[in-house]
């Protein structure tokens, strides 16, 4: 519930300001390596195998960053049409439409962004469907588009325990994903540097898991709406130092934070947990209600699934392999649980928040009973709300911001 | 000597309600309006309404708490509260023994499930679609070019099981449409358009431990739609005394509770019953 007095001031990020030039050098970057015949291009899956490119030689691009800047923008439901005029469903990934839609009307969000064209030409698209298997048909889609070569890696899905055969067969394939870049690109692959760069890839990404995990403190230094802005080197640079050295002073800052009981969430009352993805076009006014409710998203499936294992500095390629089999978004419904109830009871939170995305169904888990099992089975609050990650057609702020109201009417009587 | 009263406004999304009670929880005053474009217009109304009913003046308010979809445009309010616990508090009062509420309002509709000590114990509300809600209703009415009333009144005198299968809402104008052409006794379909709300609430109603009352402006004019959550539930419901006003109620036994120290804290002494 709400009094007629719910302003809530917080205190900024500061290592905000130094991700802005990061990125603005990261796209720039971008654009002068597609405008230099010397220097390759190649997209890649946001969980997909950079590393392998990276230690290649070529920049990376992650088309689905440039869905999530749609739709932050608020933009993605207006380009959606373009790709379903195209013949690609409404009900499919709406990061896919959108970013397919934008491309054929000839907009990027990165113009006005960062000051560039749009997205790099490829020489060459990299996917995994570790994550699921629609970014396999956009990444044709750009094939064909810009007439480049695509290269896949299918791991096996749905897992439960990952064992050696998974592994073995996973690495099989990044052995032979390396073989058809060299031949393709007349490259050989510079083992060094590929155990460089993934454990480059590894330290900025357990930096990025100690960041998160600073959550636990109480009030928590940062919320899952932070995350979200601060989580992109871990994605477009995470085999890189500059990703490393971000993720050490935005560690620092956080742990500052600590010590000097700085709240994320100024009277912080309540702390929920977010599974699924986020709705991007509408992160100012939810990020503003749960300011308003005093209630911190204190944690999330979908910033750690960049925090991976640590690297032992033994075979690359084995703890690529892990890193793409082991991943929350590849694993079955017990052990999506399972994983679920140990973040619950790290970091203490009263509830939990489904987010059912209409055009994500691999990244909604609100659908086969998980939410009523843990309601039920563990006696957690757990609100399920109907919305999507880029496209707002899908989305009703009036129905969504009472069911949050009463979520948390619910939490506050059960302390009472 | 001036009064002390406790105002419950729910501006819903199609009609305003609002519910005055003096400081023994005896309901003096009440009033609805469609909510029309303006809400601030229509709480406005209502309020002036029901005060005049309790024969008291602006100045005689001591607490008002708003409710419903557009709560946050009710100015008189001190405090703001979902229809969700607003219609769990308001149903809980008038049966103190019921365990699940089942509210069908305008645009959505709701199950809420109470502790037996009254605390909400969990809710749910329909997905966005507008198929299971008032809306619903009043959209088929439209298409039939008949009044909501009339539609109830067919209902009731169907024989038949007869249930409209379609959940979106401009599906089921079309299936409306075809059993019309196909023959089928207006009674019927119009008894299967109530039973088509009824399949969603049970959709939602995943446990059930208690009795069960419905509220809502739909079962508040419609005995069809009463009469189809009991054969979908296969159990009698609590029907309260002012069914559409229990968003209110609960908002004006809130304000009352606030300044009696508890929002919940169980009956209100000397309650009327409305």
């Amino acid at each position: 519930m709400q009094t007629k007095t719910a302003t809530v001031q917080r205190v900024e990020i500061k290592t905000q300001a130094r991700l802005r030039t990061l990125l603005k050098d990261y796209y720039t970057g971008l654009d002068s390596a597609a405008a230099d015949p010397a220097r390759k291009v190649a997209w890649c899956t946001s969980v997909g195998p950079c590393e392998i490119l990276t230690a290649f030689g070529f920049d990376l691009f992650f088309p689905e960053n440039h869905g999530a800047m749609l739709g932050a923008k608020k933009l993605g439901h207006q380009y959606v049409p373009r790709a379903v005029g195209v013949g690609y469903s409404a009900e499919t990934c709406s990061y896919m439409n959108s970013d397919i839609g934008a491309a054929l009307a000839g907009y990027s969000p990165l113009r006005e962004a960062y000051g560039i064209a749009g997205p790099p030409k490829p020489d060459l698209l990299v996917y995994s469907t570790n994550q699921c298997r629609e970014v396999q048909d956009w990444w044709y889609f750009f094939g064909r588009r810009h007439d480049v070569p695509v290269m896949g890696l299918n791991p096996p899905v749905h897992l439960g325990e990952v064992t050696e055969d998974h592994m073995a067969f996973v690495r099989g394939r990044l052995v032979a994903l390396i073989q058809q870049i060299e031949t393709r690109f007349d490259l050989r692959l510079n083992w060094d540097r590929l155990r460089e760069v993934v454990a480059l890839s590894s330290r900025a990404s357990s930096l990025w898991r100690e960041v998160l995990e600073t959550a636990r403190s109480r009030p928590a230094p940062l919320t899952f709406f932070d995350g979200l802005i601060h989580m992109a080197p871990v994605i477009v640079m995470r085999g890189s130092q500059h990703a490393v050295d971000y993720y050490q002073e935005l560690l620092s800052e956080m742990q500052e934070r600590v010590r000097k009981g700085v709240a994320a969430v100024p009277g912080e009352r309540f702390r929920v947990y977010w599974e699924g993805m986020p709705i991007w076009p509408k992160l100012r006014e939810l990020s503003e209600k749960f300011l308003g409710l005093r209630t911190l998203i204190a944690a999330s499936t979908y910033c750690n699934s960049w925090a991976f294992d640590e690297y032992d500095g033994g075979d690359p390629l084995t703890w690529m392999a892990r890193t793409a089999t082991a991943i929350f978004i590849n694993r079955d419904e017990y052990t999506k649980e399972a994983f679920l109830l140990d973040m619950f009871r790290s970091f203490g939170v009263d509830g939990a928040i489904f987010h059912n995305a209409r055009t994500c169904p691999n990244n909604t888990n609100s659908r086969f009973g998980m939410a009523q099992r843990l309601r039920e089975g563990h006696d957690l609050p757990v609100l399920v709300i109907d919305g999507d990650l880029c496209d707002v057609r899908f989305f009703s702020t009036a129905q969504t911001m009472t069911n949050i109201e009463a979520f948390i009417e619910q939490l506050e009587e059960r302390k009472r | 000597m001036s009064k002390r009263l406790f105002v419950g406004i729910d501006a819903g999304s199609s009609a305003t309600k609002c519910v005055v009670l003096d400081e023994a929880a005896r309901l003096v005053g009440k009033h609805v309006t469609a909510s029309g474009f303006d809400f601030v217009e229509a709480a406005e109304a209502v309020l002036s309404r029901s005060l005049f009913e309790a024969e008291s003046v602006r100045e005689d308010v001591a607490r008002c708490v708003s409710t419903g979809y557009g709560r946050s445009r009710v100015s008189l309010a001190d405090r703001q509260v979902t229809e969700i616990t607003c219609h769990a508090r308001g149903a809980r009062e008038w049966y103190p023994q019921v365990r699940s509420v089942i509210d069908i309002g305008g645009q959505d509709t709701k199950v809420i499930h109470v502790h037996t000590d009254g605390r909400m114990a969990d809710y749910r509300m329909n997905s966005k679609c507008a198929a299971g809600t008032g809306t619903f209703l009043e959209s088929i009415a439209l298409k039939l070019g008949v009044p909501l009333r009339e539609i109830d009144d067919l209902a009731m005198k169907c024989a038949t099981d007869t249930v409209i299968n379609s959940y979106c809402t401009v599906f089921a104008g079309t299936e409306v449409i075809e059993r019309v052409k196909a023959g089928q006794p207006r009674e019927d379909i119009c008894m299967g358009l109530f039973r088509s709300i009824a399949a969603r609430v049970l959709e939602m109603l995943a446990s059930r431990s208690g009795p069960i009352a419905v509220t809502g402006g739909v079962v508040a004019h419609c005995r069809a739609m009463v009469r189809a959550i009991e054969e979908t539930l296969e159990t009698k419901v609590l029907l309260p005394p002012l069914p559409q006003h229990a968003g209110a109620y609960g908002a004006a036994l809130l304000a009352l509770g606030d300044c009696m120290g508890s929002t919940w804290g169980g009956q209100v002494a000397g309650r009327s019953g409305a």
